[in-house]
């Protein structure tokens, strides 16, 4: 399958996943969204990585996934804590500093 | 000649299907109410990639796709949705919401008028599947190329690692509660 394949399914991809990051308010699916749209990122970095014979791709789609798994494990503490505190978990409530 | 063409016709419609696949089960992590649900359409999206990528030549990858993503993030994600209490969302329309799909669906139309704008210039390099085969497969490939022209980020990585097993230490010993009674 050619180029224009993998830009269409990962542009989706990334769309769907900046839209469940706009319209979705519980944080835990937000970063699910988040990882939607890395995800894309690395399927187009392995397609053109596979198209252009290098190995660069493959090489920045194993640093991203080791981003998003510190991102993950930082965010979800950050989630927890945050819900220890308020026992909530819609982040419109989450608007002040005071606690 | 007829058995290749039948082998890259089969491939193609291989590709098609779990490349849809992958963005149905996105569109399930998104709609669903519940975030249980939509842990496990994740799932099933990043075993969806991680077809993709061995269809893409990139074993390896695939491989660590399965094991990091899929087996140890999503574990996590369905550990803390089991700890929280998967409450369901209700999600009615507003106007925000209508801004934010205006906003997404015309990223989406540039995203797809520039992919196909047409075929960008073409580096031919090093790696193509046989040298990859004589090499002795990708994972030695993608380690010979990390160790030498990659090692800067390699370490970067590790040390990013290192700080985020740090700060979630932090993060859970000196959590609210206590801090407040260490101020007083």
């Amino acid at each position: 399958m050619g180029h224009q394949f993998v830009l269409l399914i990962s542009a989706t991809i990334f769309c769907v996943g900046a839209a469940g990051f706009l319209i979705r308010k519980n944080p835990l699916i937000m970063f699910m969204s988040v990882e939607l749209m890395l995800n894309s990122v690395n399927f187009l970095l392995i397609g053109f990585s596979s198209f252009q014979k290098s190995m660069d791709g493959q090489i920045f789609a194993l640093m991203i996934m080791t981003v998003a798994a510190a991102e993950v494990v930082v965010g979800l503490a950050i989630i927890l804590t945050i819900f220890r505190t308020r026992h909530d978990m819609d982040v419109d409530h989450i608007n002040t500093l005071k606690g | 000649m007829f058995e290749l063409d039948l082998f890259e016709l089969t491939k193609a419609t291989v590709t098609t299907l779990v490349g849809l696949t992958a963005v149905l089960a996105s569109l399930g992590v998104i709609l669903c109410s519940s975030p249980i649900y939509c842990a496990l359409y994740l799932i099933g999206h990043m075993i969806c990639l991680a077809l993709l990528f061995l269809l893409y030549n990139a074993e390896f990858v695939a491989a660590v796709q399965i094991i990091v993503y899929a087996g140890a993030v999503m574990i996590l994600f369905l550990f803390i949705i089991a700890l929280l209490g998967g409450k369901k969302e209700i999600q009615e329309p507003s106007t925000e919401r209508s801004i934010a799909i205006a906003f997404v669906a015309t990223m989406l139309g540039e995203l797809f008028l520039s992919a196909t704008v047409g075929p960008t210039r073409p580096i031919e390099g090093a790696f193509d599947a046989q040298t990859v085969a004589e090499v002795g497969g990708s994972a030695k490939a993608i380690g010979l190329e990390l160790f030498s022209r990659h090692v800067v980020a390699f370490e970067l990585a590790s040390v990013l690692l290192l700080v985020a097993a740090v700060g979630i230490i932090c993060l859970s010993k000196f959590s609210y509660v206590p801090l407040r009674r260490r101020m007083k």
